[in-house]
């Protein structure tokens, strides 16, 4: 069994906000001193493929695919030191993640796993850490013209159909779809397992397929439908935090019910 | 497609078929994005047994109120009520289509602009509204920066956040018109088989409408501190927030999580236990009124934003702490 799992490349999410330089010009972010990482959820959707080959074993191969103006083996390897068997990164101006929105996105990672041709299953996150934009995984299943199945907390293969335990604003639904299918994570499914050092050096001997925009045919994306104006800084809420303090940690907790009380707040 | 310029709004019903408050922010939305176009403003309701909610929703400054009655839409379905939607949306035509961003529609905006072939903003903020021109505000970067966009086709497809906008208000007139659709919908094109179903009763208040909230994060180290700040909460009768590792790490379910892709919160006091302030968790709670942290790491970013905290292990400042609420709720009642 094949499975496909999309990971992006992003600056991490995490680093602080005075890092996220904006310029104003080229309306880009231009990230200074912050690493790229994967992007979160497609932690979890890696993560949500290795339980699929713990309960499978060796039969199933786990296909990393990202795209970008660059794609860094280093940050990538990540992936295939917690488990995935190879990667395939496709890399060139084109793609450049400002320049494309999700449906130009979705159909550059469609035009790839064409190429890759075999596959049972596709796995993708509930949204990419730069552009939040949520949408990639569905377009990709429809110009693929396979099932989506949203907002994954638990993935399991059961003979030729995926049985998905997806969030629900009540609970949660168990679905059943048809493979090929499409299935997108949430964080839900748990974050992804860490690797060993045998494992990060076991890593680097992995396959890696380095493509560009004309192996996957991809040569005049497809016209944006959303057109980034203007970029500029959230406002943060400023405190002016007062810290109670005490001669022992619960003495501080008093003294913060304390004062809790004495200004009316609690 | 011809569009004329109204904007439709997907109305959303809770589980005792309410309309819920992240809608009546929509219609606020949608208000504002028709003013623009000149066009009217339409709800639409797509469910089971609904005709009681539509009439209610005639009440909040709309134009019209669509509703579909039927036994396919008793909860919602991916597929089933995407084919509703585009129905609705061939047979009314409009410019724009507003949804609020939940877990509804995180799944049912994205198909709705691939079959319409149309440009989607998710999780919008606001708009500038231009002569010739709407741009559309959302947060990028996972909350670090903010972005304006336009969108090149139509009908626009936009989700909005919840607590970005006020909720248009009950008026008691006469009411907007309903009127009934018939969509002809069936089940011929599913591929997707719902097997089981797990609602959960809800526990204490709810998150959203709290006027405090405990909330925990990676730092509380495992179920145990969430079972404290649960005993918290009780005594404060507030409800339970998370971050997000605890929800992925299985401590706190799914519902409580705090930020950017879990609930948005503007309680009066929000106690913040074992939280980074992560801009990701912020985004869901700088709305507070009053924020208290708790952390062991003096530098941690949850102190720049908060109004009162105590460095130091929660292991020790919490029981204290939970003790010293008692004893004064015991004293002097609250006030
Ligand atoms: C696209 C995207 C969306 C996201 N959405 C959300 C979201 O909706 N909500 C959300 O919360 N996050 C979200 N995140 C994740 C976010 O980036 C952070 O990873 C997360 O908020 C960190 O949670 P935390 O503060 O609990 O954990 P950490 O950052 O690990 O912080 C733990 C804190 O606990 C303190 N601590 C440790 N032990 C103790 C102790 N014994 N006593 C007291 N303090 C202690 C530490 O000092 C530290 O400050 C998102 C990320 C991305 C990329
Ligand atoms: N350039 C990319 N390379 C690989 N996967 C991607 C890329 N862009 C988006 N994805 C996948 O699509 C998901 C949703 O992205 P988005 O719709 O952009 O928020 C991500 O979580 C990834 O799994």
């Amino acid at each position: 069994m094949n499975i496909i799992v999309c990971i992006k490349q992003v600056p991490d999410p995490e680093g602080p906000q005075d890092c996220f330089a904006i310029n104003p010009e080229t309306v880009r972010v231009e990230p200074r001193g912050i690493p790229p990482v994967l992007s979160l959820f497609d932690e979890n959707a890696l993560e949500a493929a290795l339980r699929i080959k713990d309960a499978h074993g060796e039969e199933v191969n786990i296909t990393v695919v990202s795209v970008g103006r660059r794609v860094s083996n280093a940050v990538l390897q990540k992936a295939l030191a917690v488990g995935a068997d190879d990667l395939v990164k496709v890399e060139g101006e084109a793609f450049e993640s400002g320049s494309l929105d999700s449906f130009a996105t979705a159909s550059a990672l469609a035009a790839t796993i064409k190429q890759i041709d075999a596959y049972d299953l596709i796995l993708a996150g509930r949204q990419a850490a730069d552009w939040n934009a949520g949408q990639v995984g569905i377009f990709l299943a429809g110009l693929l013209g396979l099932p989506a199945v949203t907002l994954a907390r638990k993935v399991e293969i059961q003979g030729k159909h995926a049985v998905v335990e997806r969030l629900h604003p009540n609970g949660y639904e168990t679905v059943r779809a048809p493979l090929p299918a499409v299935v997108v994570a949430t964080n839900e499914v748990g974050e992804m397992r860490y690797p060993t050092m045998i494992q990060r050096r076991e890593a680097k001997k992995k396959p890696v397929k380095a493509w560009g925009a004309s192996d996957i045919g991809f040569e005049s994306p497809p016209q944006n439908r959303l057109v980034l104006k203007r970029l500029f800084s959230p406002e943060m809420r400023q405190g002016q935090c007062q810290l109670a303090d005490g001669e022992t940690p619960a003495d501080a907790g008093r003294n913060l019910a304390r004062r809790l009380r004495d200004d009316g707040i609690l | 497609m011809n569009h004329d310029n109204s904007v439709l709004t997907f109305v959303e019903l809770g589980p005792d078929k309410s309309i819920l408050a992240i809608s009546l922010e929509c219609i606020t939305a949608a208000r504002r994005l028709a003013d623009a176009f000149g066009g009217a403003v339409h709800g639409l309701i797509l469910g089971n047994s609904v005709g009681e909610a539509a009439e209610e929703l005639a009440h909040y400054g709309l134009d019209r109120v669509y509703v579909q009655d039927h036994r396919l839409l008793e909860t919602y379905h991916p597929e089933t009520t995407c084919s509703a939607l585009l129905k609705a949306s061939e047979t009314l035509k409009p410019k724009a289509i507003l949804l609020g961003e939940t877990l509804i529609s995180i799944d049912l905006a994205p198909r709705a602009a691939f079959a319409l072939d149309t440009g989607l903003i998710t999780d919008c903020v606001g708009f500038e509204i231009y002569e010739s021109d709407i741009h559309f505000i959302k947060p990028v970067y996972s909350s670090n920066v903010m972005a304006a966009y336009a969108l090149t086709t139509k009908p626009y497809l936009v989700t909005i956040r919840s607590r970005a906008l006020d909720p248009a208000e009950r008026q008691d007139d006469a009411g907007a018109e309903v009127i009934v659709l018939d969509l002809k919908l069936d089940e011929s094109a599913r591929e997707m088989e719902v097997i089981e179903r797990v609602f959960e009763e809800e526990e204490g208040p709810k998150l959203t409408s709290s006027n405090i909230i405990v909330s925990g994060g990676r730092g509380m180290g495992g179920p145990e501190g969430f079972a404290q700040l649960a005993e918290l909460a009780s005594l404060l009768n507030a409800s339970v927030g998370a971050s997000r590792p605890p929800v992925d790490l299985g401590w706190a379910p799914p519902k409580a999580q705090v930020g950017q892709t879990g609930e948005k919160v503007g309680p009066s006091v929000y106690i913040a236990v074992g939280i980074s302030g992560a801009t990701q968790h912020i985004a869901g709670m700088s709305a507070s009124r009053t924020i208290v942290a708790i952390n062991k790491d003096p530098r941690a970013n949850i102190f720049k934003i908060a109004d009162y905290g105590v460095v130091g292990n929660h292991e020790e400042v919490v029981p204290a702490f939970h003790e010293a609420i008692k004893s004064m709720l015991r004293q002097g009642g609250r006030g």
